[in-house]
């Protein structure tokens, strides 16, 4: 009988051992890091600082808003009228390869297809292999002057930002994390206390965890922690927690990350035989899109703190559209579209519209981070507050 | 003289494998998936248009060597899981039925050796099912289609060398990927003949991994990578997911084969 029980033995460990192997793993990986202490007045001079020139990595979204997800595969997966929302639920995988300001490639990673985003240069190719189409965009010399101008001294991978100022760049849904690194430190004023948390390791290096802690109760934004290379400065992930939601409701992090510079092929790309080609000249308008018949408006809610943007910047490339209105300061801030600005392209998409709740005087989009008021005169309201404060300021008007 | 006896076990294992009509029949089934795929585009009037139906289906007119991808998608969520289903679990089971277990139990074969030949045959009809639909795609393309340098998910183009060398490491992905499910099959094909069970779990398996309020469990499903060997069409191409397949299936390789040791080892296997 102890004979037939020590051979199960085998059958016991084994699995034993490889979930004791699963959990030391997982407890290593968020293990602490021994760093020289630094001020949080160091390290955001660290991230001015950064002289990263070269880099492939490769980026990981997770939404976890409180939108109600959609299957990732499969018949429930609409090409296209998914991709307002795709960017908001679930989780997201993108490559990078940066070499100086003029060379950079995006990939983002999706099931059996890619997109990709290709600047060289004056050149910039979108490509999207599910359409098998290709747009090919010229910035003229004049532009690109002023492109190298606009841009920082140090190659960012976020001049795919939304917010980015003219000249436009094709926005992408999907900015790196030094990018959303940016627009949160842009945002950092009096009613924001930074901290430095204790230092971990992201894409297995370490790296500095600075807390924004909005001093406003009013806001939905919890904290936002960015991490910050320890060698380089540079922001290698952001993660922002909403008040009362025990996960992340939004992180972007580097998963894998390599400073050297990329294979110099990356960056040339020729569209393959038999995809549609749409030539372009920038600057044009309308913004060039991923090709998608239903690319998120740059209106749509971001989980970005669009309540940041300056008021000048607001809904760039839409130089014909009305222009927004901020009210309040900081976090707590609520932006106002007049009519005719928005509605539409919230409207028009059916999961969207799916996803509004009815409310007094017009539907709403509340998630755990943002949320967004549509008034059936038109006029948009969406701010990283309680959708109450979003209804006190449209009555304000 | 021991090994010698392990190597004549499998040898014996493969050929009675390979000489089975079933096995030819479930073979030649999967052959056909590429040549159906190729001769129903090569008749269609209308051009596909691009984002409809499996990857790649709207660029075959254009590279027959799209064909074998094209099939491998096709294959990869339910006739590669059956067909390796129907011999993995049968493998114990199947001897028991035909009551030729009991001649090899007492065979000094030794029952972990046993096992080791057994699951050696189901891993050896995962090369040669993923290599059938493969090969026959790479033909039926060549045959019907204009072959030339091929478009990879990430726009870039490569030559048909390369191409070939990547079709190989595709194969080489979904072989992996079968490996768990084999294991499974052997492990419950051990105590009753269960190949419908392992058909189940796969189809169970996908259809968990696509409901986004079991994220948690995900990464622990066996078919949770099947799908992404479209990483190995990117440029550069991403090895993550390969690694992170290989090790998922190496876990259930280990936990079912123990467990399967386990079973056969203790039980009256013959009852």
């Amino acid at each position: 009988m102890t004979r037939a029980r020590q051979r199960w033995l085998p059958a016991l460990l084994l699995p034993l051992a490889l979930a004791i192997a699963v959990v030391l793993g997982s407890v290593q990986a968020g293990a602490s890091v021994s760093l020289p202490p630094k001020s949080a007045e160091e390290i955001l001079a660290m991230i001015a600082r950064t002289q990263v020139r070269a880099l492939s990595g490769a980026i990981e979204q997770k939404a976890e808003l409180g939108l109600p997800e959609l299957p990732a595969s499969g018949p429930g997966a609409v090409p296209g009228a998914a991709s307002a929302l795709e960017f908001l639920t679930g989780s997201h995988t993108a490559r990078v390869y940066v070499d100086g300001p003029l060379k950079v490639r995006l990939q983002i990673l999706d099931q059996m297809a890619e997109r990709d985003v290709v600047i060289n240069g004056g050149d910039v190719w979108l490509y999207n292999s599910k359409q098998n189409s290709a747009t090919h965009l010229t910035v003229p010399e004049p532009s690109l002057a002023d492109l190298e101008n606009s841009l920082p001294t140090r190659p960012t991978p976020g001049m795919f930002a939304p917010d980015m100022p003219a000249p436009e760049m094709p926005p992408t849904d999907m900015p790196t994390p030094e990018a959303m690194a940016g627009r949160f430190l842009a945002a950092v004023d009096a009613a924001t206390e930074v901290t430095v948390a204790e230092a971990s390791s992201v894409a297995g290096r370490s790296v500095y965890s600075l807390v924004l802690n909005p001093r406003s109760t009013e806001t939905l934004v919890d904290s936002v922690t960015i991490d910050v290379d320890s060698q380089t400065g540079l922001p290698l992930g952001v993660e922002v927690r909403a008040a009362g939601q025990a996960e992340p409701a939004y992180s972007l992090a580097y998963t894998q990350l390599d400073l050297s510079t990329p294979d110099a092929a990356l960056f040339d790309f020729t569209p393959p035989p038999g995809a549609t080609v749409t030539e372009q000249v920038l600057p044009a308008k309308p913004v060039p899109t991923m090709t998608q018949p239903s690319t998120p408006a740059p209106d749509a809610p971001a989980p970005a703190p669009d309540a940041t943007i300056p008021e000048d910047q607001a809904a760039p490339g839409h130089g014909s559209r009305p222009r927004a209105t901020v009210t309040g300061q900081g976090w707590d801030s609520v932006i106002a579209l007049p009519a005719g600005a928005a509605q539409t392209e919230f409207t028009s998409n059916p999961l969207l519209s799916q996803a509004l709740q009815p409310v007094d005087g017009g539907r709403a989009l509340t998630t755990s981070l943002v949320s967004v008021l549509i008034l059936d005169d038109g006029r948009v309201f969406a701010g990283m507050v309680p959708l109450e404060r979003l209804q006190s300021a449209a009555a304000a008007q | 003289m021991r090994s010698g006896m392990g190597w004549a076990l499998l040898g014996s294992e493969l050929s009675v494998l390979f000489r089975r009509l079933r096995t030819w029949a479930m073979l030649i089934a999967l052959a056909a998936v590429p040549i159906l795929i190729a001769v129903a585009v090569k008749l269609s009037s209308r051009p596909t248009a691009p984002g409809r139906g499996p990857l790649f289906l709207d660029r075959i007119t254009q590279n027959g060597l799209f064909v074998a991808v094209t099939a491998l998608v096709v294959c990869v969520p339910l006739f590669l899981p059956l067909t390796v289903g129907v011999v993995a679990g049968d493998t114990i089971a199947g001897e028991a039925n035909l009551g030729t277990l009991r001649y090899l139990l007492i065979a000094p074969a030794g029952r972990i050796r046993l096992l080791l030949v057994k699951y050696a045959g189901a891993v050896a009809f995962c090369c040669a099912a993923t290599a059938t639909v493969a090969a026959s795609g790479a033909l039926a393309g060549v045959v019907l289609f204009p072959v030339g340098p091929v478009t990879l998910l990430s726009g870039d183009t490569i030559s048909v060398g390369e191409s070939a060398l990547r079709s190989l490491l595709i194969a080489a992905y979904i072989t992996v990927s079968l490996l768990g499910l084999s294991a499974i099959g052997l492990l419950i094909s051990t105590p009753v003949g269960a190949m419908a069970a392992t058909i189940v779990l796969s189809v169970v398996s996908q259809v968990l991994d696509n409901l986004p309020q079991l994220e948690w469990l995900h990464p622990w499903l066996f078919s949770h990578h099947w799908l992404s060997f479209a990483d190995l069409l990117r440029q550069p191409i991403s090895w993550t997911s390969f690694g992170e397949n290989a090790l998922l299936q190496a876990g259930y390789i280990a936990v079912c084969g123990a467990l399967a040791y386990a079973k056969f080892s203790n039980k009256d296997v013959l009852s």
